[in-house]
């Protein structure tokens, strides 16, 4: 088996809802309780290794989003380690050049460009900051980039607002892959594009990791794409992974209800009709989650055990872990 | 911007006719301020051009040179007459004077045609008279008003003298020029047209100045505050807020009361007045900016705090800063002014707009409107044409008003 | 099979821009009966949303509606006033956006916004508005509806709020709503309740629906008839069944091909190479010719329509064998 490349264990990231000096006084007096904590990622921990592809899905207000801005060092945990083969993300960061070594592509293709650089610039910028290139060599440098993700040479003097959604993503990708990286997040990378187009992007991520061997995180709701990209897929509820697992194991036997339901709900190109009512319930605000387990209030198996304890995740076979407290019971 | 996006946004601003119309004027203005030294017909701040006879006249009067006296000695010799002006000081007009024949001598002015009030002659000769001149009672004195041409005739029954002198006195009328005061004088004497050329230069610069350098301060105060957050945030911002709840009028009386007039003290005290606008207004966009995935993207490429907000950040909210700067010009223009008609703005001698509002508004009650009205409308003008230049710009910026 | 009650006859909306004129909609004909869901699916630049907005007259400047009939029950729509039309929708047409903010007020409650789409048609008491509220939310499966009508929009999550749109466009009791991408912003739990409650609305109404997707999974779920678009022309029209399962379209059957999971994990996906063609420059030809494996010299000329069965409709001059 590979070399681990990244190691995250118990991550948290949590803010204070409403906190100020004025509420605060009022919370004194008022005898009201502290403070609203929003937990946007609650203990996550996970782990890749060199050439793999993780999966991470999971429905809005989940903090996959958060999840992977953690990762990418981008924004700071509450609590957790992060390691990057085996050295702890607080001195590699101090080390620019070699933080440059984890990369990320953004959801929105438009948004996650400067619209006021020329795409020349944009994807060679960094790469003549860090001394990874010679300024008077970085415009060949480009152009081979651009060749990778498929943009033609002349797209090095355009602006971004000049491409179509598609190509705005191929951008964003040689951004990242100017760099050099060896690990690459991608959060909700396709979710913005058309499927063709959707179907151009995934083609094109899958090329560079065979190419280059490159570890990657694949952050998505929508879990058609998920099973096509990765080996293993950790699944979120509310801040925490519910279950992870390899990917034909995960879609050949969910054993997590939540797992279950979102199987259940992924939207099929069949001419089957569902005739039974989906699973009712909303997802919970994450600033005020129900106790014990998260999902108990949408759960079809939930007792009152689900109410009060706080489920850990446990191995169920190899390398497949969940946490749920009654699915062995049943 | 790029080019297609720089071409469009100029469409789009032409589809006002208004904007178009306004920005030519504020060309105009600046054309003004630029070449006032070359447009102005006289230099305003050059006091020794002053008259205080032309102080005072309406619109269209011409220049008038004011009379002078002119002597002169005027030696006889051998018949041959010589002058050697009497004073050393520098006069328009000469002394000529030639004989015209053994009994005769012709004494002029120079240039021709300069229209005299008087010219005297003393110490004539026994025997000597002036053509049609009054001889004073006592002493040998010969005096002719009005002299016709210009010219007197010495006359003599018997022939003059071989040598002797006499002393021409020469008293010229108040001279009309050709040079027309087309917008009439102020209280000193100074040309309107002139005045206001310069005054435009002196309140387009202040204006550009002031507010461009609020702008780099109040720039540098917004995005300091919004990358920092916290307590420089709330700091800055708490200043920002006090700041505006003051008036800016009152702000600006205080320093100057504080510093004293002069140029650079109007500029500082406009600069100290405007920076909030600019911190408040960049910090917001700022923070929108900073809220981007590409501002993410290039804290991923671990670029530093200072690059993202300067290369990234910085140009992406400049559109906005752009709009208030054109906007801050007008108000800085109108600060400018009031502070100057209060009296505690630019010095007398180099007249702003608002100077010159103030030094006819003593006069306007007495029907010389000119000097207040003609400076006032081109301020007016000028604010306006600005202001609307600004809400265009204003406008194009904000995609909910662009259909 | 009812009679169809709403009809789009050789639709074209173009726009008149600077850069020359946009053709975002080319002879678009479809007809809708009642408790039929008709599917418009189409990537970005197809002119599914066009032919909606052209549906309820919101077509602005410098867009407008060039050729073509639309008739409801017997009403030529294209030619009523401006005036007339807003009178028009609502009691007749509901729409319904992606972005229920679009439609939600965030300073009303959801009691007068409701109230208001009422008094607006129609007088009636304050008891009879309450109670068709309370019905339509429960309809479209809203749990304690009381509670509901008095909050704010921005104290409910996407899914209700997009829940209370649709419920306020059932409450005039229209003949038909358009869906124009109503559940594309929301979870895949959310979005399967919101289809399963709105197919039994239109099931037991007797209400046609004109949902306008991308998304062709959700269409195979929800549908009667789909129809796809592509560069603002029609490529197939045909029940669900012909589409999805015996489409002969090389344009429809690529982009079937191109959904993840219609293809073998970890391999390549069957991809559409290259990009839409600008609507600015289209010939006169099938738009989609640039791209298709099986375009010959011909595909250059006016695509006719070829009827392939009663239902099924499509414009293509070599489609594959049925």
């Amino acid at each position: 088996m590979n070399e681990m490349i990244f190691e995250a264990k118990d991550l948290s990231r949590s803010f204070t809802v409403g906190r100020s000096a004025l509420r605060n006084l009022a919370n004194r007096f008022l005898g009201e309780r502290t403070p609203t904590v929003l937990r946007a990622v609650d203990n996550v921990s996970l782990t890749l290794r060199e050439g793999e592809t993780l999966g991470v899905v999971g429905e809005s207000g989940c903090g996959k989003s958060t999840l992977a801005r953690m990762i990418a060092g981008i924004l700071p945990v509450s609590s957790g380690e992060r390691h990057f083969r085996g050295e702890p993300y607080d001195s590699l960061l101090a080390r620019k050049r070699d933080a440059l070594k984890i990369q990320m592509v953004f959801q929105d293709p438009l948004s996650s460009l400067n619209p006021r650089l020329r795409v020349g610039e944009i994807v060679g910028e960094a790469a003549v900051l860090h001394g990874l290139v010679p300024r008077s060599r970085v415009k060949d440098y480009v152009v081979d980039i651009l060749a990778r993700v498929g943009l033609p040479a002349d797209s090095i003097s355009r602006y971004p607002h000049q491409f179509s959604g598609g190509q705005r993503q191929r951008v964003g990708i040689a951004r990242s892959l100017a760099v050099k990286p060896d690990m690459l997040i991608c959060d909700e990378a396709v979710a913005a594009l058309d499927v063709s187009v959707q179907a151009q992007i995934i083609n094109l991520l899958m090329d560079i990791k065979r190419e280059s061997g490159l570890a990657m995180i694949f952050i998505s709701h929508d879990l058609g794409v998920i099973r096509h990209l990765c080996d293993r897929v950790a699944v979120m509820y509310l801040g925490r992974v519910v279950e992870l697992a390899e990917t034909e194991q995960l879609f050949a036997t969910p054993t997590h209800p939540y797992t279950r339901m979102l199987l259940d709900g992924m939207p099929k190109i069949s001419l089957e009709r569902r005739k039974f009512m989906p699973i009712q319930g909303e997802i919970p605000s994450p600033l005020n989650p129900p106790s014990g387990c998260h999902f108990h209030p949408r759960c079809p198996i939930a007792t009152e055990h689900c109410r009060r304890t706080r489920p850990e995740l446990r191995e169920i076979a190899s390398g497949h872990v969940h946490a749920c407290l009654n699915v062995e019971a049943l | 911007m790029s080019r297609v996006s720089l071409n469009d946004f100029a469409r789009r601003f032409a589809e006002s006719r208004t904007a178009v119309i306004s920005l030519m004027i504020s060309l105009v203005f600046v054309a003004c301020a630029l070449f006032a030294p070359l447009m102005s017909p006289t230099n305003p701040y050059d006091l020794t051009q002053l008259q205080l006879t032309d102080a005072l006249k309406p619109a269209g009067s011409k220049r008038m040179l004011p009379g002078e006296e002119v002597r002169a000695n005027i030696r006889i010799e051998a018949g041959t007459a010589s002058v050697e002006p009497a004073l050393a000081a520098q006069t328009r007009q000469s002394i000529t004077a030639e004989s015209c024949g053994a009994s005769c001598l012709s004494i002029g002015v120079q240039p021709e045609g300069t229209k005299l009030a008087s010219l005297q002659i003393r110490n004539l000769p026994a025997g000597a008279a002036v053509e049609g001149g009054k001889k004073h009672i006592v002493q040998p004195w010969w005096t002719v008003d009005n002299p016709e041409g210009s010219k007197v005739r010495i006359v003599s029954n018997s022939p003059l003298p071989e040598n002797f002198t006499v002393l021409a006195i020469a008293k010229s009328l108040d001279q009309e020029t050709d040079f027309v005061f087309r917008l009439g004088t102020d209280g000193f004497g100074r040309d309107m047209l002139s005045a206001i050329l310069y005054g435009i230069r002196i309140s387009v610069f202040v204006g550009l100045v002031a507010a461009g350098a609020a702008m780099v301060l109040g720039t540098s105060f917004g995005l300091l505050a919004a990358w920092r957050g916290g307590v420089t945030d709330a700091v800055i911002m708490r200043a920002v807020d006090f700041m505006l709840g003051l008036p800016a009028l009152l702000v600006g009386l205080a320093i100057l009361a504080i510093l004293g007039n002069g140029v650079s003290k109007v500029v500082l005290a406009i600069v100290i007045v405007q920076w909030s606008y600019y911190a408040r207004t960049a910090r917001s966009f700022a923070i929108s900016e900073l809220g981007k995935e590409y501002v993410e993207a290039a804290r991923c490429l671990r670029l530093s705090p200072t690059r993202i907000m300067l290369r990234h950040v910085l140009p992406n909210c400049m559109p906005q800063i752009i709009v208030l700067f054109t906007l801050n010009i007008a108000a800085a223009i109108s600060l400018e002014s009031s502070l100057s008609f209060l009296g505690v703005g630019l010095p007398l001698t180099r007249p702003s707009l608002g100077m010159l509002i103030a030094s006819g508004y003593e006069f306007i009650f007495s029907h010389k409107y000119w000097i207040s009205i003609y400076p006032g409308v081109v301020l007016l003008v000028m604010i306006v044409a600005m202001n609307l230049l600004g809400d265009r710009l204003r406008d194009l910026n904000n995609p909910r008003l662009d259909r | 099979m009812t009679e169809p009650f709403f009809q789009v006859d050789g639709l074209n909306t173009w726009f008149f821009t600077r850069q020359g004129v946009i053709k975002s909609v080319r002879d678009i004909s479809f007809d809708l009966r009642r408790g039929e869901v008709l599917g418009i699916v189409g990537e970005s630049g197809s002119g599914k949303s066009v032919t909606g907005m052209s549906i309820m007259g919101q077509i602005d400047e410098p867009g407008r509606i060039v050729s073509g009939s639309i008739s409801l029950d017997g009403q030529e729509l294209t030619a009523l006033t401006f005036e007339e039309m807003r009178r028009y929708r609502g009691r007749k047409i509901a729409m319904v956006f992606q972005n229920p903010l679009m439609t939600l007020n965030p300073l009303m409650r959801v009691r007068d916004q409701m109230y208001e789409a009422i008094s607006e048609h129609e007088d009636v008491s304050h008891r009879e508005m309450h109670d068709r509220c309370i019905e339509v939310l429960k309809a479209v499966g809203i749990p304690s509806p009381e509670e509901r009508l008095n909050a704010y929009p921005h104290e409910m999550s996407g899914g209700m709020r997009q829940r209370v749109v649709i419920a306020t466009a059932l409450l005039l009791g229209p003949d038909m709503i358009i869906a124009d991408e109503p559940t594309t912003a929301l979870d895949v739990t959310i979005q399967a309740q919101i289809i399963y409650h709105i197919r039994r609305q239109i099931d037991e109404r007797g209400l046609g629906m004109i949902w306008i997707t991308h998304d062709l999974s959700t269409l195979s779920e929800l549908a009667d008839r789909i129809m796809v678009m592509y560069a603002g022309a029609t490529m197939e029209i045909g029940t669900t069944e012909d589409i999805i399962g015996s489409s002969r379209h090389p344009y429809t059957r690529k982009l079937l091909d191109s959904v993840p999971s219609r293809n073998t994990p970890g391999e390549k996906l069957r991809q559409i190479p290259g990009n839409m063609p600008s609507l600015l420059s289209l010939e006169k030809g099938c738009p989609f010719a640039s791209r298709c494996e099986r375009a010959t010299e011909i595909c250059s000329e006016p695509v006719p329509a070829t009827q392939l069965s009663a239902t099924h409709r499509i414009w293509c001059y070599h489609p594959f064998e049925g």
